[in-house]
C-alpha cells in the first residue's frame, strides 16, 4: 500500500511537472493594439483580458447558467436597495508585488463610474450608467452605491470594464506620480497589470502578447508556464503554423477551413456559434422606408436558414428573436420576432405602394467574415419578392448618416444579459437612436424601463417581449444570425472557449488547457 | 557642385512635404477612425466627445495646421492604436522590412545575373532558351501565389521550413524566395538583353584580339559595360519592393514589418502612424535612388565626369 502510494505520488508530481514546463503559443488573427479591460469592448481585445485580471465577482464559465462566485471580493450582500457592500479577498497580489488595498477596489470601480478620461466615459454610459460610485469603508470592504434599484449588481461588476487594476501603479506612469491624469490610462494599456494567474511580460502592440504564470496568485495557480500570442493575419499560414510547430493554438478558423482540419491527422478543430449576431439595419427615418411595411417586407423576404446553410454549412444560428442561451432566465426563443415570408412580403410591398425604387445596401467588404456574400444573396431574394436592390461597398461607418437606407453591422453580447447586447445597441437614446435611424416613444421607454430594472424576472421577461414585438411592428433591425467560429489546435492540446465567457476569450486558467 | 547638391535637396524637400500633404487630406476626406474602430456602437454625443478627445476636432484645414505646427516641433503624434509615438510604431517595423528586402534583392542578384549571362551566352542552345521560358513563365507569377505554393509545400506538407516571423535565420528562406521570384524572372531577362547588347560591341571584339581570356572578355568587359544598364533597373526594383511588393508577403508570413503596419493603418485611419510611415518610406526610396545615382556614377565614367 504505502508502494502504491509512493509510486502514485511520484507519477502525479511527474505529471504535475510535466504540466508546469508547458508553454504555447497561439497564433492570432488579430493582436490587441493596447490592453486596458476598462477601455475595451473589442472583439479582438476580449480575448486578452480573463487571462491577467480579474472582477470582484466571479462566474462559473462551464456553463450558460448563471452561477456567480467569489474571486476578488468573496462575499457580498444589499445593505438597502441601492448599496451593496462588498468583503474583498484577503492577500491578493498585484503582477508588480503590490497588495491589493480597498483603495484599488474604490480606484477602479469609480474610473468607470465617475469616468472623466473619454474612452472610459462612453463605456460608463452605456452599460454603468446607474452607478453613482465605490466608497471604502474598511480595509477589506467596500461599498458600491447605484442611483436606484439594481437588478443586475452582480452582471455589471462581473464585467471587463471594471476588472480591478493597481492605484498608485497607474497614477506613476505618467507626469505627477501622486496625480491621477489621462495620460495615466493611455500608459496603462501599454504596460497592463493586474491580478490575474498570467502577468503580461512582453507585448508589442498589434504584434506579440507574452503571458506567464504569476507566482503569487491567488487561486489555482496557472497550467502553464508560458503562453506567447501572436499576430498570424493570413487563415492558411496559421493552419501551416500548426504543422511546422509555430503554433500549438490558432484563432478564427472560417467554417470552409474545418475540412481542411477534420482530415488532418495532426490537428483538430472546436468551433461554436459565437455570441453576437450579424445584423441587418434599417433607416426608419429614411423617407424611401418611412413605411414600416416596407422593412417589414425587406425583413421577411430573407430566407435566413439559406443564408446559413450556403455560407456558414449550417454551422451558424438563426434566431427567431433578438436572444441567445447565454441569457440564461431571459433566454426567450419562443419569441417569434423575425421569420422568412415571401408572399406576405409581396403583400406588404403592393399595400405600401412600393415605387420599385432602388434601395441600397451598404456593406464593408472585409469586416464581418461572409458579409458581402450574404449581401448578394439577401440582393437575390429581395428580387424575388420584386424589390430592387442595390449594393454600395465601403469601409466606412454609414449607421449616422440620413441617406443610410440599409447596411450591416453586428451586436455583440457584451455580457449574457438582453442588456449587454440588444440593450446596449437599442436602448431608448442609444446608439441606433442617436444617429437618427432608430425611433423610441413613450411606450418603448416604459418597456424598456421595466426591462431594465425590474426586481422581478417575469416582469423583465414580459417587458422583454413587449420590446421585441415593437421591433417586429416596426423593424429597424433583423438579426441574420449568430456566426459560427472555430479555433484550431495541435492534437496533443485539449482546450475549448467556454460557454460562460462573453465571445473570443482565450481562457487559459487552471482546469480551462491540458494535454494529451 | 554645391549648388548641384542644394537643388537636389531642395528638390528632396519639397517631394516630400506634397507626400505629407497628400496623405493627410487623402486619408481624412475618406472618415476617421473613430468610424471604423473606435466607435462601435456608440451614441453620437460620445462620437464627438471621442472626435475631440483624439484631436480630430475643427476642420481638415485647422488640423492640418495644427498638424504641421506639431512636425515643425518634431511632434509627429501618438498612433490611435497603439497609443505610443508613432516614431516607435514605425521604427520597430522598418528593419524587419529592410531585412526582407536586402535579403531579396541579394538573392535575386545571385541568381538572375549568372542566369542572364548564360542566357545570353547561349542563345542559340536550348540552355538559353529553357532559362529565358522560365523567365517568362516566372513573370506571370504573381508573389502571392508563388508564396502560397512555397508555404504549402515546404512547411504545410513537407515540414522543413518555418513560416512564422523573422525568428531565425531560417525564416528568412521561404519569404525571400517568394519576394524574389517576379525579381529574378525581371533580372535575368534584363541581364539577358543588356548582355546581348554589350557581346555585339566593338571593344569586346577588341579584347578577344587583345588576346584575353574569354571569362575575363564577359566578367569585365561583358558585365562590367552591361551592370550601367542593370543598375537602374535594379534602383527602380528596389524602390518598387520598398514600396508595395513587401505588403503582401508580409501578411502570408506574420512577418513585422512596415508593410502589414501601412495597411492595417489605411484600412483603420490611423492617420499619425499613415502619415509617418509614408513619409518613412518616401524618405528610404529617395535615399536608395540617390545612392543607386551614385554607383551608376562609378559604373560609368561618362557620368562621373559629366558630373564633376
Amino acid at each position: 500500500m504505502l508502494r502504491l502510494l509512493a509510486s502514485t505520488a511520484l507519477i502525479s508530481a511527474a505529471l504535475a511537472g510535466a504540466a508546469l514546463s508547458a508553454e504555447i503559443t497561439v497564433g492570432a488573427a488579430n493582436v490587441s493594439t493596447y490592453l486596458d479591460p476598462g477601455r475595451d469592448h473589442s472583439n479582438v481585445g476580449s480575448q486578452f483580458y480573463y487571462n491577467s485580471f480579474d472582477t470582484l465577482i466571479g462566474r462559473n464559465h462551464d456553463t450558460t447558467k448563471t452561477e456567480w462566485t467569489p474571486a476578488l471580493a468573496t462575499s457580498w450582500k444589499l445593505i438597502d436597495d441601492t448599496t451593496m457592500e462588498l468583503k474583498l479577498r484577503d492577500g491578493v497580489k498585484f503582477h508588480n508585488g503590490a497588495a491589493m488595498t480597498a483603495d484599488d477596489v474604490v480606484f477602479s470601480l469609480n474610473r468607470m463610474f465617475q469616468a472623466d478620461f473619454p474612452p472610459y466615459q462612453v463605456r460608463a454610459r452605456d452599460r454603468f450608467n446607474n452607478f453613482a460610485g465605490a466608497e471604502k469603508v474598511d480595509d477589506l470592504t467596500i461599498r458600491v452605491k447605484a442611483k436606484r434599484a439594481e437588478p443586475l449588481w452582480e452582471t455589471l461588476l462581473n464585467l471587463q470594464q471594471v476588472m480591478i487594476i493597481p492605484a498608485a501603479y497607474t497614477m506613476s506612469l505618467a507626469g505627477d506620480p501622486a496625480k491621477l491624469e489621462h495620460d495615466d490610462f493611455e500608459a496603462f494599456s501599454l504596460k497592463p497589470v493586474g491580478t490575474g494567474p498570467y502577468k503580461v511580460s512582453e507585448f508589442v502592440p498589434g504584434q506579440t502578447i507574452v503571458w506567464e504564470r504569476f507566482a503569487d496568485f491567488w487561486g489555482d495557480k496557472a497550467p502553464l508556464d508560458k503562453v506567447t500570442v501572436k499576430h498570424m493575419p493570413e487563415t492558411a499560414s496559421r493552419i501551416t503554423a500548426l504543422k511546422t510547430g509555430e503554433a500549438d493554438i490558432v484563432t478564427n478558423i472560417a467554417p470552409d477551413q474545418l475540412d481542411m482540419i477534420d482530415k488532418d491527422p495532426d490537428m483538430k478543430a472546436f468551433g461554436a456559434p459565437t455570441a453576437l449576431f450579424h445584423v441587418m439595419i434599417m433607416n426608419q427615418n429614411h423617407p424611401k422606408l418611412k413605411d414600416a411595411r416596407i422593412r417589414q417586407a425587406l425583413s421577411l423576404a430573407i430566407d435566413r436558414d439559406a443564408l446559413n446553410e450556403a455560407l456558414w454549412l449550417g454551422k451558424a444560428v438563426v434566431p427567431a428573436s433578438h436572444t441567445m442561451e447565454e441569457f440564461g432566465e431571459l433566454y426567450m426563443p419562443e419569441l417569434k420576432t423575425f421569420e422568412y415570408n415571401p408572399e406576405k412580403a409581396k403583400e406588404l410591398l403592393k399595400e405600401a405602394g412600393y415605387d420599385g425604387s432602388e434601395i441600397t445596401f451598404d456593406t464593408a467588404a472585409g469586416y464581418y467574415t461572409n458579409g458581402l456574400l450574404a449581401t448578394q444573396a439577401i440582393m437575390e431574394m429581395w428580387a424575388e419578392v420584386g424589390v430592387k436592390g442595390k449594393i454600395n461597398v465601403g469601409d466606412k461607418w454609414t449607421g449616422n448618416s440620413p441617406e443610410l437606407m440599409v447596411r450591416n453591422w453586428s451586436n455583440p453580447m457584451y455580457f449574457a444579459d438582453p442588456f449587454g447586447s440588444f440593450g446596449v445597441m437599442w436602448a431608448p437614446g442609444g446608439p441606433s437612436q442617436s444617429e437618427g435611424r432608430f425611433n423610441t416613444d413613450d411606450a418603448y421607454a416604459a418597456a424598456w424601463e421595466k426591462f431594465r430594472f425590474s426586481g422581478d424576472v417575469e416582469l423583465r421577461r414580459a417587458a422583454y417581449a413587449e420590446l421585441m414585438d415593437r421591433v417586429k411592428a416596426d423593424p429597424a433591425l433583423l438579426p441574420l444570425y449568430r456566426p459560427y467560429e472555430a479555433w484550431a489546435m495541435k492534437n496533443s492540446v485539449n482546450w475549448q472557449t467556454k460557454p460562460g465567457h462573453i465571445p473570443y476569450v482565450l481562457d487559459f486558467r487552471a482546469g480551462s488547457i491540458s494535454f494529451n | 557642385m554645391l549648388a548641384y547638391t542644394l537643388r537636389t535637396l531642395a528638390k528632396m524637400v519639397i517631394t516630400l512635404f506634397a507626400i505629407v500633404t497628400l496623405v493627410f487630406f487623402a486619408t481624412r476626406l475618406s472618415g476617421n477612425p473613430i468610424d471604423f474602430v473606435l466607435g462601435e456602437g456608440i451614441t453620437k454625443e460620445d462620437r464627438e466627445l471621442l472626435i475631440a478627445y483624439y484631436g480630430l476636432d475643427g476642420s481638415v484645414w485647422t488640423q492640418y495646421l495644427r498638424y504641421l505646427a506639431a512636425f515643425v516641433d518634431g511632434q509627429f503624434g501618438l498612433s490611435f492604436l497603439e497609443r505610443r509615438p508613432v516614431a516607435d510604431v514605425v521604427a520597430e517595423r522598418l528593419w524587419p522590412t529592410a531585412q526582407l528586402i536586402l535579403s531579396a534583392t541579394a538573392f535575386t542578384l545571385l541568381v538572375s545575373i549568372p542566369l542572364g549571362i548564360l542566357a545570353a551566352l547561349k542563345r542559340k542552345s536550348w540552355v538559353g532558351s529553357a532559362v529565358m521560358t522560365v523567365a517568362f513563365l516566372g513573370l506571370a507569377v504573381p508573389n502571392f501565389v508563388l508564396a502560397t505554393l512555397l508555404v504549402l509545400v515546404f512547411a504545410y506538407l513537407l515540414n522543413w521550413l518555418p513560416i512564422v516571423g523573422n525568428g531565425t535565420p531560417a525564416h528568412f528562406i521561404l519569404p525571400t524566395i517568394a519576394l524574389s521570384g517576379l525579381l529574378i524572372a525581371a533580372l535575368t531577362r534584363f541581364t539577358r538583353n543588356a548582355m546581348l547588347d554589350v557581346l555585339s560591341q566593338d571593344y569586346m571584339r577588341t579584347a578577344r584580339a587583345k588576346g584575353l581570356k574569354e571569362r575575363r572578355v564577359i566578367l569585365k568587359h561583358g558585365l562590367g559595360n552591361a551592370s550601367i544598364t542593370l543598375l537602374s533597373v535594379i534602383g527602380l526594383q528596389v524602390a518598387g519592393l520598398a514600396a508595395a511588393g513587401s505588403v503582401v508577403i508580409e501578411s502570408i508570413f506574420a512577418w513585422p514589418g512596415i508593410g502589414q503596419l501601412l495597411v492595417r493603418s489605411a484600412i483603420l485611419r490611423d492617420y499619425p502612424v499613415l502619415q509617418f510611415g509614408v513619409l518613412t518610406v518616401a524618405i528610404a526610396v529617395i535615399v536608395i535612388n540617390a545612392v543607386i545615382d551614385i554607383a551608376y556614377a562609378y559604373a560609368d565614367p561618362r557620368i562621373r565626369l559629366a558630373k564633376g
